[in-house]
């Protein structure tokens, strides 16, 4: 891949995003001092462009723009080594939660589109059924993203197991949770909320 | 004698389909050890990964609103997804830390949030609320001669002051339950690594990598199966195990078990009450060959 050049100056620093990701993510992104140790115990980073330590260095150098355009932060696991080992208490984890979230409601330039298709089935599922019925969520998955033989030999296996369910209970409360997305929409609507 | 156990279960949407087998052999399990557990009418997913992967308010408001449907159930929250146990230990953890963001919540959910209500691993119910010394009384089957390889992944212990459930780094909490059963359990190195998780549907090869890595040390300290406390980490061991083995030309023939099924079969439960037969690397023959079936 061939690497875009980083200048750092006044115009191309945007600390405004950083406070931002650190009110969200509720911890000092600031605080980091790059000892690595969230990089070392990350069982992702060999899949990212960008390894943990280095997503926070951008960030502090106002680089947010450069950690957005990559599959860094979709390709963390939320497994929360990171935000365990880290000796200043940064939370890392949460802050890729953060930027996730900015990513996603700016519809964001990054390149990973299958795990963001994942997550937007996911919470449409939570939304009109209140649950989580995997194999709807796995067969639309592979419409939506043209893969339609993937873990095609897996399902019949799974049928048999009785581990698909193709009928299954229904919540008799649905109406509160569409009130729930409604409420947060509303909120944010009239920027109580973020 | 100490009153009797009774909790407000929460499955959570994995073990009403690809982890129905877990769903059963807690029912059977707890019912066995004559503890109560009554499931939360109409509970909602908690919005798992996804969920605070992209929308943090909407992640806490879903386990808030489940925090309160439990609230009106009887005794302490039992949780057997390791994801599930975690979203709702982090949603207390954040909204006792950030009043912000619980009024944020108590808005979305129109309701105050249930701080205080206490929300338990199975594991921890066994281990503490029943006790190591009640469960080795109630084993009249001990596992003998069974060497388990205890699986943590993420979620059960990570991150510091979250779940409290043990020990981030060095925990030993599935170690303590399943020996006190009688079993054997080995030292390994990937206890704690994590398998990939819900990348098994957006990004499969990141499960298959890092799942491999997981049955090759279990494999490598000797185990004869892995345990589990968490549906994501069983489907990437159990159902991929196939598929790896295919990836990576190796034989691990790997059964992996739920912890209730395993402590199941100590108290005597049969194939049938524990869904042994749902597993998709079979565990027949193990269990046969250790005279525990």
């Amino acid at each position: 891949m061939k690497k875009k050049k980083m200048v750092i100056s006044q115009e191309t620093m945007d600390v405004d995003f950083v406070r931002k990701v650190e009110a969200l993510a509720d911890t000092s992104v600031r605080r980091c001092f790059q000892c690595g140790k969230c990089s070392a115990g990350c069982p992702m980073a060999t899949f990212m462009e960008h390894p943990p330590n280095r997503v926070v260095r951008l960030l502090q150098l106002g680089q947010w723009r450069r950690v957005l355009e990559g599959r860094s932060i979709w390709y963390c696991a939320s497994c929360e080594t990171c935000s365990t080992r880290c000796p200043n208490k940064v939370q890392l984890a949460s802050i890729m939660d953060a930027l996730r979230k900015l990513s996603w409601d700016a519809e964001g330039p990054s390149k990973e589109s299958y795990v963001q298709l994942a997550n937007k089935l996911f919470l449409q599922n939570i939304r009109t059924y209140g649950r989580q019925y995997e194999m709807r969520l796995a067969a639309v998955f592979n419409v939506k993203s043209g893969q339609f033989l993937k873990d095609l030999m897996l399902g019949p296996k799974l049928l048999a197991k009785g581990k698909l369910k193709m009928f299954h209970s229904k919540n008799k409360n649905l109406s509160e949770i569409e009130k729930i997305f409604t409420r947060i929409e509303e909120m944010r609507k009239k920027g109580e909320a973020l | 004698m100490k009153t009797l156990l009774n909790y407000s279960y929460y499955p959570g949407c994995s073990l009403h389909a690809s982890a129905s087998e877990y769903d059963l052999s807690t029912r059977e399990l707890f019912n066995a050890l004559g503890i109560g557990l009554t499931e939360i009418p109409d509970w909602f997913c908690c919005g798992a990964t996804p969920a605070h992967n992209v929308d943090e308010l909407l992640s806490l408001s879903l386990c808030a609103k489940n925090l309160e449907l439990a609230d009106k159930v009887e005794g302490d929250m039992a949780v057997a997804c390791a994801s599930c146990f975690s979203r709702l230990k982090t949603t207390q953890h954040v909204l006792t830390e950030n009043e912000v963001k619980r009024k944020q919540v108590e808005t979305a959910i129109n309701a105050p949030v249930k701080l205080d209500s206490s929300v338990k691993h199975l594991l921890e119910i066994l281990a503490k609320d029943l006790g190591l010394e009640r469960l080795a009384t109630a084993a009249n089957k001990p596992l003998a001669g069974l060497k388990v390889a205890c699986y943590y992944g993420c979620l059960l212990t990570r991150p510091t002051d979250v779940p409290n459930l043990d020990c981030t780094e060095a925990p030993t909490i599935m170690e303590r339950v399943i020996e006190a059963v009688g079993a054997e359990t080995v030292a390994w190195t990937h206890r704690l690594e994590c398998c990939g998780a819900n990348f098994t549907l957006s990004r499969p090869g990141v499960v298959i990598q890092l799942t491999n890595a997981i049955l090759e040390s279990a494999k490598a300290a000797g185990a004869d199966c892995i345990m589990v406390g968490c549906p994501l980490c069983h489907g990437n061991l159990d159902i991929r195990q196939k598929e790896i083995e295919g990836v990576y030309n190796a034989d691990y023939n790997m059964p992996v078990f739920y912890l209730t099924q395993l402590v199941g079969l100590s108290v005597g439960l049969g194939a049938e009450k524990l869904g042994l037969d749902a597993m998709i690397v079979n565990p027949m023959p193990l269990l046969k060959e250790k005279g525990l079936l």
